[in-house]
């Protein structure tokens, strides 16, 4: 025991880390693993990246190379790269998060050990299966020990996903849910406006790739919902409602939210935050941008690469934002009448428009 | 954790619109290379009206890019393209296949069905499934845009199309590979020409049978320049710009015209096979299965797409002293990214020239045949240093 206490996995702090972490961690530290996570991801960390895949491979995989890269710099010579197939029957994931795996295999020229197990429900492997997989691979076989460890990292789990729903924010509660604490009275926001930002965890909630979003709308006085703030039962529902289909494993932090909120809560603009050439990404915000404008809500597409400068992205979240303002405003206007700007002419028309359709 | 959620009633992949009664129905499916010439004779074998959409061309390309997502891929806007021509030209049903769980491909009709309808287009879109479980779907679907009850005209109709499928399947390789070796130049077109056109009047299960061995014949009588020392290039990639001429620029022809045999590892009649036959009456080792077996030292896994089939077949190819690897993807295919990460690996180790090249609709033709030009040279003078130095060995 006291051995196996030193030994070290590496997590790469990218992909299924921003919605998985908590379990992770929970599984491996019951097994007797020490958790090192990569560090923050950085520009530089980034370009690292980039040297190792070609050129047409999007930003999240990039990330995470460069992840595994610096995981190896630290001196870790065992890697977490799980493949998830897919998370119910015919539900499949991103062939690219499906295939990590095989890309760190074939990309990373160093050698050292990869922790590679499957979880694909479509080809019967669960999810017992997916880290009973882990363990055999880690060396070991102790049925009781490792199902204690899933135990633990189901709870872990849930007191995350129970803190993030109640609207503490991510990385506190990430914190909080590795160190054993479970909070219940989150600070409910109030601000002039709320929006709902679709997408990935991994895109959402690492500060360089999104520039923070969620923090700058904050400071514009406009309060964010994410896929964590919504059950996955909701989600799914939510999409049904639409008459749409869940077809991609990690569909519900984009279209579920999305569609969640756009049928149950009064938001007032949707903002999709995705990689540049992201598939399944392109076909969601279509979908979710066909059901906006029938419901009259606006919608913004953001759009990120590795190039992507700040200056221009706040200004396309500053324009999107005054445009809710006015709009907002518009409507108050209208409701109570006061400051109206409407020509005595146009007042007429209205008027005789209004009798009218009253007659 | 308790199960509330109401699972949809009907599942996506059976559930077949039914707004038009059986025999007004007008039947049409998207282009792909030729196989409108068997599944023309097994819904007409089946007693429905069929109509083909106008070839792929700048035309058709321009309506779909006109009418999807700037984020889709290629094959994509092509489909809807024949969509789109199929109902102006009075088709009322149209059809599709889906392999769930490979990549976008799945989402396909789903986007196509509501693109049309917000044009204002009234149709029935029939989809089946290619998952498990795949001839019972396939059969449903075409008696569900039928109504056909007489099994002597299905057994007929797959027959044919069946037969048809091999036939055209065996025409193409045996163009590709008299195309280099001609002497006049021009026959092997002429003769594939003309054999497509046979196979598509063929309207006999026995004649249909028969064709395999008179198109072998034919082109037998071909003159060809026996002593050429032809390199052989393995054309791999995504599936539908593989098999679709006017995508990929009519690769196969140019590099004929090269002096290249060009060995396309896709069949379309070879890969239905596989998927609709039975396992217990299949066999011989499928070309997928083969792949999986070769690609072992690379992938572990099958990650849905062609992966498994391009890093199999590169890892083959290198085996069995193939001269070079060219590789087509659409912009922004999922899978085949994967593959291209994969390739410089292989590349190293398994000692074989791979060219990539990646098609959208802005591919200009000039730069494209200038890196297939550049591709093939490296190629030819790798194969005349090689033979160079086999020859030395022997002296």
């Amino acid at each position: 025991m006291q051995q196996s206490r030193q030994k070290k996995i590496g997590i790469p702090r990218a992909i299924s880390y921003y919605n998985n972490y908590p379990f992770y961690y929970g599984f491996f530290n019951t097994l007797g693993f020490e958790v090192i996570l990569s560090d923050k991801t950085t520009t530089k960390l980034i370009n690292d990246g980039c040297k190792y895949v070609v050129s047409d491979t999007c930003l999240p995989v990039k990330v995470y190379v460069g992840h595994v890269i610096n995981l190896l710099d630290k001196g870790i010579n065992t890697i977490f790269v799980p493949s998830i197939q897919s998370v119910a029957h015919k539900i499949n994931n991103c062939t690219k998060i499906r295939g990590l795996p095989e890309i760190i295999r074939n990309v990373v020229n160093r050698p050292f050990k990869m922790i590679e197990p499957t979880l694909d429900k479509t080809e019967n492997i669960g999810f017992e299966d997916f880290w009973f997989e882990t363990a055999r691979q880690l060396d070991i076989t102790d049925k009781d020990l490792i199902k204690n460890a899933i135990a633990q990292g189901w709870e872990m789990y849930n007191n995350f996903t129970k803190m993030v729903k109640s609207g503490i924010p991510y990385s506190r509660a990430i914190e909080n849910s590795i160190n054993g604490i479970f909070e219940n009275n989150p600070v409910e926001l109030v601000k002039p406006l709320s929006v709902v930002i679709m997408a990935h965890g991994y895109n959402l909630f690492d500060d360089r790739i999104s520039m923070k979003l969620i923090q700058k709308l904050e400071h514009m006085g406009v309060k964010s919902y994410t896929g964590l703030n919504v059950s996955r039962e909701d989600a799914i529902n939510s999409i049904h409602a639409l008459d749409e289909i869940q077809y991609w494993a990690n569909e519900l932090d984009l279209t579920g939210a999305a569609a969640y909120y756009m049928l149950n809560k009064k938001i007032d603009g949707i903002i999709a935050l995705s990689a540049f050439g992201c598939g399944p990404d392109s076909l969601m915000v279509d979908e979710i941008d066909y059901h906006a404008k029938i419901k009259g809500i606006p919608m913004i597409h953001l759009t990120i690469d590795e190039h992507t400068g700040e200056a221009g992205f706040i200004t396309r979240i500053e324009a999107f934002v005054d445009m809710l303002t006015r709009k907002n405003r518009k409507q108050l206007q209208d409701k109570y009448g006061s400051k109206k700007l409407i020509t005595p002419v146009k007042q007429k028309e209205e008027e005789r428009v209004l009798t009218n359709s009253l007659a | 954790m308790k199960e509330t959620i109401k699972k949809p009633k009907i599942n996506r992949f059976e559930k077949m619109e039914n707004t038009i009664k059986a025999k007004d129905r007008v039947i049409a499916w998207p282009r792909m290379g030729r196989i409108d010439i068997p599944l023309k004779a097994l819904v007409v074998s089946l007693g429905a009206k069929v109509v083909i959409p106008p070839a792929n061309s700048n035309k058709a390309l321009e309506l779909g890019v006109k009418n999807s997502i700037e984020g889709i891929c290629l094959p994509y806007k092509m489909n809807l393209a024949n969509y789109i021509m199929a109902l102006e030209s009075g088709a009322n049903t149209l059809m599709m296949f889906q392999a769930p769980g490979s990549c976008r491909l799945g989402n396909y009709t789903k986007m196509a069905q509501k693109t049309l309808k917000k044009m204002g287009y009234n149709f029935d879109m029939v989809i089946f499934d290619m998952y498990k479980s795949k001839m019972k779907q396939t059969l449903h679907a075409f008696w569900h845009v039928t109504h056909c009850l007489n099994p002597f005209k299905y057994y007929k109709g797959f027959s044919l199309g069946f037969s048809k499928f091999f036939a055209i399947d065996t025409a193409e390789k045996l163009l590709l590979k008299t195309r280099p070796r001609e002497i006049n130049k021009g026959d092997s077109e002429k003769c594939y020409e003309k054999w497509l056109k046979i196979t598509d009047e063929t309207n006999s299960i026995i004649e249909a049978r028969k064709l395999r061995k008179r198109i072998i014949e034919d082109f037998n009588n071909i003159p060809v320049d026996k002593d050429k020392i032809v390199p052989v290039v393995f054309l791999l990639g995504e599936f539908f710009v593989l098999l679709d001429p006017y995508t990929n620029q009519n690769i196969e022809k140019e590099l004929g015209e090269m002096g290249v045999e060009v060995q396309r590892q896709i069949m379309f009649g070879d890969w239905l096979e596989h998927v609709l036959k039975p396992s217990f009456l299949y066999k011989k080792e499928s070309h997928r299965e083969r792949a999986v077996r070769y690609a072992q030292k690379y992938m572990k896994r099958a990650i849905g797409g062609e992966t498994i089939e391009t890093i199999g077949d590169t890892v083959y190819a290198a085996k069995h002293g193939i001269d070079g690897i060219i590789h087509l993807m659409p912009f922004s295919c999922m899978p085949e990214i994967v593959s291209q990460n994969i390739f410089p690996k292989v590349r190293k180790e398994e000692d074989i020239p791979i060219l990539s090249l990646v098609l959208d609709e802005q591919t200009g033709r000039a730069g494209y045949i200038t890196r297939i030009e550049a591709f093939i040279d490296l190629v030819k003078r790798k194969k005349m240093r090689k033979e160079k130095n086999d020859n030395k060995i022997q002296k």
